[in-house]
């Protein structure tokens, strides 16, 4: 459905996507992960036409994605990062405005403004000036914008940026719905919470470059170790901390430590034996199942908030 | 006492680096100091007012006249004009010079000095003065130098007038008589020969006119009577409110430059708030953009002109309705020349803020220069030459001659095609601009 054939784009020197080759198909929940600046929101301006690469291609449809081809994005819905309406005037008016750009006519514009107003709950206040919204409910309503033209695509870039869970989880439930009917939806966004809840599908992104892209599961087991140790930071643990190097490599991060054992601790049984042998009593230690945030940095060495 | 030290420091460091507030501070009073300075004096030489001069009388007084008024710096004297094909010139008659003045094209004043000027019955001088009141600076600047040049060079003249009107009205014998005994007093008080103050006194032939050395002083009221002048008004005689019909034009086009480059550059805030990019994700091209800006603008800038001057005829009986279709293409070609100034703006600015400095600076430059504020002639005439690239040059210039000269198409179609043609460059320009995304 959508195909992203080696591209590149630079701004200037600074290179923004090396290489970038992916295929999407029709219904699926793709997940763009990586950290700010890895390039994610350029390869979506790439997708939606507003960008165009320096090399290599990416169609749509079988149908060439340009900035000159208008065709092609009237069936691309587009959520952009930023709240992009015009905030001096009424919900009703910005959803009619886009919906004449994208060609509807009066009798289906009105019927599709209730729709995706109601779709995401702003039904009652479409009469009400944008400015004078909540950032969760200009969220909302930046994303019933994309979805007028009821477009088989939807690309949403990082829609949760500012806002509150509850309207998070509200747009996640529509996302998630309306993926569930069909729509093929392209999510971007640096919270593997976020990807790990919604994408059938992902591709981690860092430096411009696609580092790795599979499921979830796939993900997962490019790592070597599938579950990993975590002990919690506290002064009683800081202090032991160095001497857990003789059992494997130790990873700091705010609030808690990541062991990865060497390969002779193979048995959790071996490693509680051997932490609380080094002073480090069994409640501040935890066992999970390896996360996006485990496979990226192992992928990268770094995390990807940082 | 740090803290306020360290305060202050922060708001120059921020200082430093708002261009367009430094821009606005400093760049553009400075431009407007030039220009008032030129105009005003201290700024190097000033401009020079252009008169219609034409002498048919075979007077020495009249050659003397026209001598010294061709020396005054002020005024720049026309006495030939070109033919059509500009190989071969003319002399300016009476009637040419009327039809310069009412095709607005030359000068707004002609002063003719004509056969009867001043002959040896003539008990005044006699000047025709046409004019054309299209600014009230530049006809009284004209009309006090003939005053002064005549004040200053001619008074010799007066007694013999003086004279000869008594010849006139009070006959020979009492002419002698009140002569005679005018001339002992004078000699008697002053202390001079009584003989030469009578004889100076008796002169009556323009010939031995100079040959004397008497020098004297009149009032206003009679030199009222001696020199004569035949004012014409030749243009705006109809006109119920000479005073804002030649001026509305120059403002309206300096706040539609200052509304349309605001809706031009308006684009720096929909890029600002994203609303740009969304709809560049739309079927929507950077053309598409462009063009609705533009033509928004200039339909937004036509009626906001057609609401001025609306406005102007209700409340200050300023004509618009006897010229109206061409005041509707001066409307059209001004809004369009103004939007595209802003398009160039934003083609160019790189923010919101470096935009809204650029065009300030420009447009109070090009207000000041190109006749908005004051008339072009009092500039120097390095700024008389500056201001003829500008288009508010062209627009004011467009709606003096729709407005108050109720002039047809042809005397604006050079101001049409100018207009016109700096919409259509600088468009092109910025179309190319945005279409390469050199900009926004």
């Amino acid at each position: 459905m959508l195909k992203i054939n080696y591209v590149d784009k630079h701004f200037e020197k600074v290179t923004a996507l090396q290489n970038i080759n992916l295929s999407i198909e029709k219904g699926e929940f793709f997940g763009l992960l990586g950290p700010n600046g890895a390039g994610k929101t350029t390869l979506m301006n790439l997708i939606v036409g507003y960008l165009t690469p320096d090399s290599g291609s990416i169609s749509f449809q079988g149908e060439l994605v340009a900035s000159d081809n208008l065709n092609v994005r009237k069936k691309i819905g587009f959520v952009p990062q930023d709240i992009s309406l015009f905030q001096e005037i009424t919900a009703y008016q910005n959803l009619k405005i886009f919906g004449k750009l994208y060609e509807l006519d009066n009798k289906d514009l009105s019927k599709k403004i209730d729709e995706v107003l109601e779709l995401v709950r702003l039904n009652e206040r479409k009469h009400d000036i944008v400015k004078e919204f909540s950032g969760g409910m200009k969220r909302r309503l930046n994303l019933a914008a994309s979805l007028l033209h009821d477009p088989p695509i939807l690309l949403c870039d990082e829609p949760t940026v500012g806002v509150d869970p509850q309207s998070r989880n509200a747009i996640f439930d529509m996302l998630y719905n309306l993926n569930q009917n069909g729509k093929t939806i392209v999510y971007t966004t640096h919270y593997m919470e976020e990807a790990e809840r919604l994408c059938s599908r992902l591709a981690i992104i860092d430096n411009g470059n696609i580092i790795a892209k599979g499921t979830l599961v796939d993900l997962i087991n490019l790592m070597e170790q599938k579950e990993t140790i975590r002990i919690q930071k506290t002064a009683a643990t800081q202090s032991k901390i160095e001497s857990l190097n003789l059992i494997g490599t130790v990873n700091e991060y705010d609030f808690y430590y990541e062991l990865i054992p060497n390969d002779s601790f193979n048995q959790h049984s071996k490693i509680f034996k051997m932490l609380e042998e080094n002073g480090i009593p069994n409640q501040f230690i935890q066992i999970g199942r390896a996360n996006l945030e485990d496979v990226f940095l192992n992928l990268t060495g770094r995390s990807l908030r940082d | 006492m740090k803290t306020v030290y360290n305060l202050i420091i922060k708001d120059l460091i921020r200082l430093k680096n708002d261009k367009p507030a430094l821009l606005l501070s400093f760049i553009v009073p400075m431009a407007l100091i030039i220009i008032f300075g030129n105009i005003f004096g201290g700024g190097g030489p000033r401009g020079r007012v252009a008169m219609i001069l034409v002498n048919e009388s075979n007077s020495p007084v009249a050659k003397l006249i026209e001598s010294k008024l061709d020396t005054v710096k002020s005024l720049y004297v026309i006495k030939t004009f070109l033919s059509d094909d500009r190989k071969d010139t003319f002399k300016i008659d009476e009637q040419k010079a009327i039809e310069l003045i009412k095709s607005g094209k030359s000068s707004a004043a002609a002063l003719i000095m004509p056969k009867d000027f001043f002959t040896d019955t003539s008990t005044a001088l006699k000047f025709k003065f046409y004019f054309d009141p299209k600014n009230d600076i530049e006809s009284a600047l004209i009309q006090g130098t003939i005053q002064q040049t005549i004040m200053s060079h001619a008074p010799r003249l007066f007694p013999v007038l003086i004279t000869r009107q008594s010849l006139k009205f009070i006959g020979q014998d009492s002419t002698a008589k009140f002569i005679s005994g005018f001339g002992k007093l004078i000699g008697e008080f002053f202390n001079v020969p009584i003989d030469s103050v009578i004889k100076s006194m008796t002169i009556v032939d323009s010939a031995s006119l100079y040959s004397t050395s008497l020098n004297t002083a009149s009032s206003a009221n009679v030199i009222s009577n001696l020199v004569k002048f035949e004012n014409e008004q030749l243009v705006g005689k109809e006109v119920q409110n000479p005073g804002l019909t030649r001026t509305v034009g120059g403002w309206a086009i300096m706040f539609l430059l200052f509304s349309l480059t605001g809706a031009a550059t308006s684009l720096f805030e929909e890029k600002q708030e994203g609303t740009l990019k969304r709809l560049l994700c739309m079927p929507v091209s950077r053309a598409h953009i462009l063009w609705s800006k533009y033509i928004y603008s200039m339909l937004f800038g036509i009626f906001q002109l057609l609401v001025l001057f609306f406005f102007s005829w209700i409340i200050f009986n300023v004509e618009m309705f006897s010229n109206f279709l061409n005041l509707l293409i001066m409307i059209t070609v001004s809004a369009a020349a103004a939007v595209s100034f802003g398009m160039l703006i934003t083609s160019f600015a790189k923010s919101m803020n470096q935009a809204a400095g650029i065009s300030t600076l420009f447009i109070l430059t090009m207000s000041a220069v190109g006749g908005s504020w004051f008339p072009t002639s009092l500039l120097p005439d390095w700024m008389q030459t500056i201001s003829k690239v500008t288009l508010t040059y062209w627009s004011v210039d467009g709606f003096l001659q729709v407005l108050w000269r109720q002039a047809p198409f042809s005397a604006i179609a050079l101001n049409v095609l100018v207009l016109l043609t700096i919409s259509l460059l600088i468009n092109l320009y910025a179309l190319v601009r945005f279409n390469n995304n050199k900009t926004l």
